[in-house]
């Protein structure tokens, strides 16, 4: 390999600085996809999620001058997508699938706590991605694969199963493993709930 | 109830029931937890090539294109202020005296401070204008040439005529409608044009004719006059039109703006004693065709803002913040 990954992250953040458009491209098709399933998460509306997160590109690029380091490009597009997300939950925009009033409040205030609690400072937002990539990795073998074809891949349970010829019980054991073992780990990052969570894996 | 049950959550499959359940305390910070890992983690099949050609690169190519055509009309704006001064000078020097500003137009009208003004155009359109708007037309506009021009804030509902498009013309950015209604706000004092789809479509054009972009309804677009930028952005549309029912909503605005603003509505003048209180920000909602002691109260309470007013025969009434 000619250039190092970091090096090439490097260089085309100069040239995306600097107005190139086929570096934002880069950029676009690297992140896009991650930022409207981000999106998704809270809204549940498909559609909503791909047009926050282009709205957030549109504005990365008309800010560009303002972004420090390569970091700052996913620190950028998280902060966005998260105020535009709690904007429009606040304003009661997002259809809720639940017909019991009491649930779709439940809804709306536990998604903006959690939209709240995310900080995407870009120091911290790498170093948590650094987290969750090496908690990955450190994954055992079965478990990491399901994971990765779930979460980056978006296959269904049934899909997964076929393809590793194992039960569908078993994919969802799997993930709930990844899960978990991801969220201890994060932890520190969640200050707010550290406590909680060991008390519950204790006792 | 196990980490499975909050997994069907997320993955949008459980029931009510179950989701009742994941709902009640003992659970929750370790659903939070689970939800921001399932969130960072999240992806979707959304063709980004598609969007990238249909959307982004479309989009991006038109706003570089406006900041390059502020750039030109930056310098173009002080080239023809030299030819105006030159006439003017000229003008001076042949009858002693000053110009006179004359309207190409039929029909101006300025609304005065503090009040509100509604009209019915020709065609029949209609335009509702805000405190200290100015708004014209020029004597062809029957003949079917649409145009009109306007400083200040105005809600329109334009009648539909696809033979000839109506254009709203403001200091900075041009207009073009297809029978649709929405809001300006281009007030000359303010630097920024701020314009509001309700429904219909608009275009939105440089100076030059040229179209940058067409809005779709619920969407805002805004120029800043000083960083020449252009955000187009989804918006909650009542904020931008409640002025007409005499609701006004302040989204944590400054002080100092909201303090400019009292000025036009109830032509007075305002005067900020602390420069801290200027840049105080503010969120609320106030009726304007209320007294404005009425709403200085309302402020005063809501805000860390005292008031004095000082009453001037024959000049318009001073009021310190402080």
């Amino acid at each position: 390999m000619l250039v190092e990954p970091s090096d090439l992250n490097d260089f085309l953040f100069r040239q995306f600085k600097a107005g190139n458009e086929s570096a934002f491209e880069q950029l676009f098709k690297a992140h896009y996809n991650p930022v409207v399933g981000f999106c998704n998460q809270f809204l549940s509306d498909h559609d909503k999620a791909a047009s926050l997160a282009q709205e957030a590109f549109i504005n990365l690029w008309m800010n560009r001058s303002k972004i420090q380091s390569s970091n700052g490009v996913k620190s950028f597009l998280y902060t966005f997508a998260k105020s535009s997300c709690l904007n429009f939950i606040r304003h009661k925009k997002v259809v809720s699938k639940y017909e019991d009033r009491h649930l779709q409040d439940m809804e709306t205030k536990i998604n903006s706590e959690v939209l709240d609690s995310f900080d995407f400072d870009a120091l911290e937002f790498s170093e948590m991605e650094a987290l969750i990539f090496q908690s990955i990795s450190e994954l055992p073998e079965k478990c990491r694969q399901v994971f990765m074809l779930s979460r980056f891949e978006g296959k269904k349970n049934k899909e997964i199963a076929d393809e590793l010829e194992i039960s569908v019980k078993s994919v969802e054991a799997n993930i709930t493993r990844a899960l978990k073992t991801l969220s201890v780990k994060l932890a520190e990052y969640l200050p707010a709930v550290l406590v909680e969570i060991i008390m519950h894996y204790m006792s | 109830m196990d980490h499975q049950q909050i997994i069907k959550y997320l993955a949008g499959n459980a029931s009510e029931a179950e989701v009742k359940e994941i709902s009640s305390s003992d659970h929750k910070a370790e659903f939070i937890s689970l939800k921001k890992v399932y969130a960072l983690t999240a992806t979707s099949a959304e063709d980004s090539k598609r969007v990238w050609k249909e959307e982004i690169a479309r989009r991006i190519r038109r706003t570089d294109n406006l900041r390059r055509l502020y750039t030109y009309t930056s310098y173009a704006a002080i080239i023809v202020l030299f030819f105006a001064l030159g006439m003017v000078v000229q003008k001076q020097l042949k009858s002693g005296r000053g110009s006179e500003m004359v309207y190409a137009s039929n029909m101006a009208v300025d609304v005065p401070l503090g009040q509100m003004s509604n009209l019915t155009l020709p065609d029949g359109t209609t335009v509702q204008l805000n405190s200290g708007s100015h708004f014209a037309y020029a004597g062809n506009f029957k003949e079917g040439e649409r145009v009109v021009e306007m400083e200040g804030e105005a809600f329109f509902n334009v009648a539909k005529d696809p033979e000839h498009p109506f254009v709203v013309k403001t200091k900075s950015l041009d207009f073009k409608v297809y029978g649709t209604s929405f809001n300006i706000q281009a007030y000359d004092g303010e630097n920024e044009v701020n314009t509001t789809l309700i429904e219909g479509s608009l275009g939105v054009l440089s100076k030059s004719g040229k179209e940058y972009t067409r809005l779709v309804p619920g969407e805002n677009i805004n120029y800043n006059g000083t960083s020449k930028e252009l955000t187009v952005k989804n918006v909650n549309t009542d904020i931008y039109t409640s002025w007409q029912k005499g609701l006004i909503t302040f989204r944590n605005e400054k002080l100092s703006d909201i303090a400019k603003k009292m000025e036009r509505w109830y032509n007075v003048e305002i005067q900020i004693e602390d420069p801290k209180l200027a840049d105080e920000l503010y969120f609320g909602t106030i009726m304007k065709n209320k007294p404005i002691d009425q709403i200085l109260e309302v402020f005063k309470m809501t805000s860390s803002l005292d008031y004095r007013i000082v009453p001037r025969p024959g000049k318009t009434t001073l009021i310190y913040w402080e």
